[in-house]
């Protein structure tokens, strides 16, 4: 690491590992109930644990975004951050809210709509925590000497995120127009900024590997966030078709989705190709493995995955069935999770000068959980695409087709095991890190830069 | 080939279109959806069962408009599918009404509270979601499978009473038609005299300890006539 302060992202990266632990415990009490092990049912139902499962991972990508910023503008800036101080304050609230938010789903203490559970009072609170924080990561960046790029676009995403989870805060007494702005936040998060905070983040991590000349990479950056919002803002329109929004939401929808992959690929091939060009080879395999893999599995799961049942035709037989649970966990899992698992690969060595990439346990993790994730979405394809045969196009009833795909839940039980331990890998390589050292200030290991 | 100040055109002038084409149409869909939701008859009721289907966080296993988790059936059309009366005695427990099955919490609605429930759910089942949910659009005929069993219904001089179609059909079949978590009641008049029947009717468990059957809240009359009406089946 460059600076002192750097080090502060070092517990963000940590209550992420926590976080995504928690949220695979959660995702497993599910799996079991799935398959009529639900003993759990009186103590943490079906919904507690899905509002669990996918809140936690909400909260850790933020929590590692975050973190990522906090290790990124001081360097990008070339200046301490503004308040060490101030940033834990924040760490420190963020968890409290959270663990508040988590303990009263399981009494029953929500807002019941879908990522947008946390209850109002909270959401406060959130809105205060988030505003600390994007003042903090503005003051670095106003007063440094130097502005680059990388540094707006991943500023210009975490402060869009924050201004778009606004309209989540407004109550609508009808369900449609309720569930219109809902997706502003859930959509235009996931497929529009947190794209450009993947893009920022991308970009920085693509500079430091691979040493191709910055300019280079963000022009390419600006072309990638500008198919983002291209496609990904009408794109919206794919959420509209069925909930009683006006026809024209289905062409609009439609076409717009269709372009959306195009944003993923520009990703994939962007990333891959500074890959090529690069000069030296980065001694952090590992860092690159993630950064590259994150590039090429969005792509996938995001774009291709989301392609593939977004077209109307298509998606009015799927809307509604574990084929979106197939598409959220691949995409969720290329796009944002293995980034934010990119920045701490690359950031661990530097801020404890210690290089545990050179172990074989980094590449353990890195393959155990990306086959276990795929192991994961190609059993919940089975399983959705059975449920819309059966379900939707015979017509069968629901709990007679959930029971005809159980056999798909266990095998999607033996694929999060595999992708537990990988993930275990990772935390085990997190914790024998140890703690940031000051013996490791002033120099990144191995940077091309 | 492309320049950073172009590409920075590209996204800034992209963001700006589309984003100004996005509030547009946001505007011109609020506009139509009073009347394509049918906003007039937004009633304190169906206020109250919005409320209560967000307090208890029913999407967390439920889909409605196809939006929300896999778990539990969607929705959208439960009121014209089951009718009010089957929800109603389904909310108090809905473990018995699909004994053995995958699990529903127990909330202890109280008899407001579920009429409330059910007045949103009727309602958001006549918002029109441009044909949504699809009807089945492969005939089951047209797949090759051995002919199904034919069942042989004799005419029944008895009408079908309406609480019979109400609640009834969820589990048993009449005719091949209805549910299959009990047994078909084809023939169940030969098998039972109407005082059995009407025994069983009253309280499942004295008879049978243990049986999934749950004790349906019958009137009086009510309960003779599915009586006459089961002894008919023979």
């Amino acid at each position: 690491m460059r600076f002192q302060s750097q080090k502060v992202a070092y517990w963000f990266f940590a209550t992420c590992m926590l976080l995504l632990s928690l949220q695979i415990v959660y995702g497993f009490i599910m799996g079991f109930a799935r398959i009529g092990l639900d003993g759990l049912h009186d103590y943490i139902p079906f919904n507690t644990a899905r509002a669990t499962h996918t809140n936690l991972l909400v909260v850790w990508l933020l929590t590692g975004f975050m973190g990522a910023a906090y290790y990124i503008i001081p360097e990008e800036s070339d200046r301490e951050l503004y308040s060490v101080k101030l940033a834990y304050i924040q760490l420190i609230s963020w968890v409290v809210v959270g663990v508040i938010a988590i303990i009263g789903f399981h009494f029953n203490w929500w807002e019941g709509r879908k990522f947008l559970e946390i209850p109002r009072p909270l959401d406060y609170l959130v809105v205060v925590n988030v505003l600390t924080f994007l003042f903090n990561i503005a003051m670095t960046i106003w007063e440094a000497k130097k502005r680059s790029t990388t540094q707006l676009v991943l500023f210009f995403g975490l402060l869009c995120a924050a201004l778009l989870y606004l309209p989540g805060m407004i109550y609508f007494d009808n369900q449609t127009i309720d569930s219109y702005f809902r997706w502003w936040v859930v959509h235009l998060w996931v497929e529009g900024v947190w794209e450009l905070i993947m893009g920022g983040i991308l970009s920085f991590l693509l500079i430091k590997l691979t040493g191709v000349d910055r300019e280079v990479i963000e022009k390419w950056l600006y072309v990638v966030v500008g198919l983002t919002f291209l496609s990904g803002i009408l794109g919206t329109g794919h959420h509209y078709y069925w909930i009683g929004t006006p026809k024209y939401w289905l062409m609009v929808g439609g076409i717009f989705s269709a372009l959306e992959p195009l944003a993923f690929l520009g990703m994939a091939i962007w990333a891959l190709n500074m890959y090529r060009k690069k000069g030296k080879n980065h001694p952090n395999k590992i860092a690159l493995y993630w950064t590259l893999g994150s590039a090429m599995m969005s792509f996938i799961g995001a774009g291709f995955l989301g392609f593939a049942h977004t077209w109307p035709a298509v998606n009015q037989w799927t809307h509604g069935t574990l084929i979106t649970a197939m598409h959220g966990h691949l995409a969720f899992w290329g796009a944002y999770a293995m980034l934010v698992l990119a920045v701490i690969s690359y950031a661990m060595p530097n801020l404890t000068g210690r290089k545990l990439f050179t172990g074989m346990s980094g590449y353990l993790a890195f393959w155990a959980s990306n086959i276990g994730m795929l192991g994961m979405t190609g059993a919940l394809a089975v399983a959705g695409i059975t449920q819309v045969y059966l379900e939707r196009k015979l017509g069968m009833d629901f709990l007679v087709v959930q029971k005809e795909i159980i056999f798909h839940f266990i095998g999607m039980l033996l694929a999060a095991t595999l992708f537990t331990v990988g993930i275990t890998y990772f935390i085990v390589d997190f914790i024998r890190h140890g703690l940031p050292s000051n013996e490791a200030l002033g120099k990144n290991v191995g940077d091309l830069d | 080939m492309l320049s950073k100040s172009q590409a920075r055109a590209f996204f800034l002038g992209g963001t700006f279109l589309f984003s100004a084409v996005f509030v547009f149409l946001t505007v011109d869909t609020l506009r139509q959806t009073d009347s394509r939701t049918n906003a007039q008859n937004i009633t304190e009721d169906v206020l109250k069962g919005k409320e209560i289907w967000e307090k208890n966080n029913c999407m967390g296993c439920h889909t409605l408009l196809g939006e929300g988790a896999y778990y539990a059936p969607d929705l959208t059309k439960v009121v014209e599918r089951r009718g009010a009366t089957w929800i109603d005695v389904f909310l108090d427990d809905p473990q018995a009404m699909f004994p053995g099955e995958r699990k529903m919490v127990k909330y202890n609605f109280t008899k407001e509270e579920k009429g409330q429930v059910i007045a949103f759910l009727d309602w958001v089942g006549k918002i029109d979601a441009n044909g949504w949910p699809p009807k089945p659009n492969i005939p089951i005929d047209s797949i090759a499978t051995s002919p199904a069993p034919q069942v042989k219904t004799n005419a029944v001089a008895v009408s079908q009473p309406e609480k019979f179609s109400q609640l009834c059909v969820a589990c048993h079949t009449v005719g091949g038609k209805g549910g299959n978590v009990g047994p078909a009641l084809d023939h169940v008049g030969s098998k039972f005299d109407s005082d059995y029947l009407n025994r069983w009717l009253s309280d499942p468990q004295a008879i049978k300890p243990g049986t999934n059957m749950p004790k349906l809240p019958l009137t009086d009359p009510e309960r003779k006539d599915i009586v006459t009406y089961l002894s008919a089946l023979k």
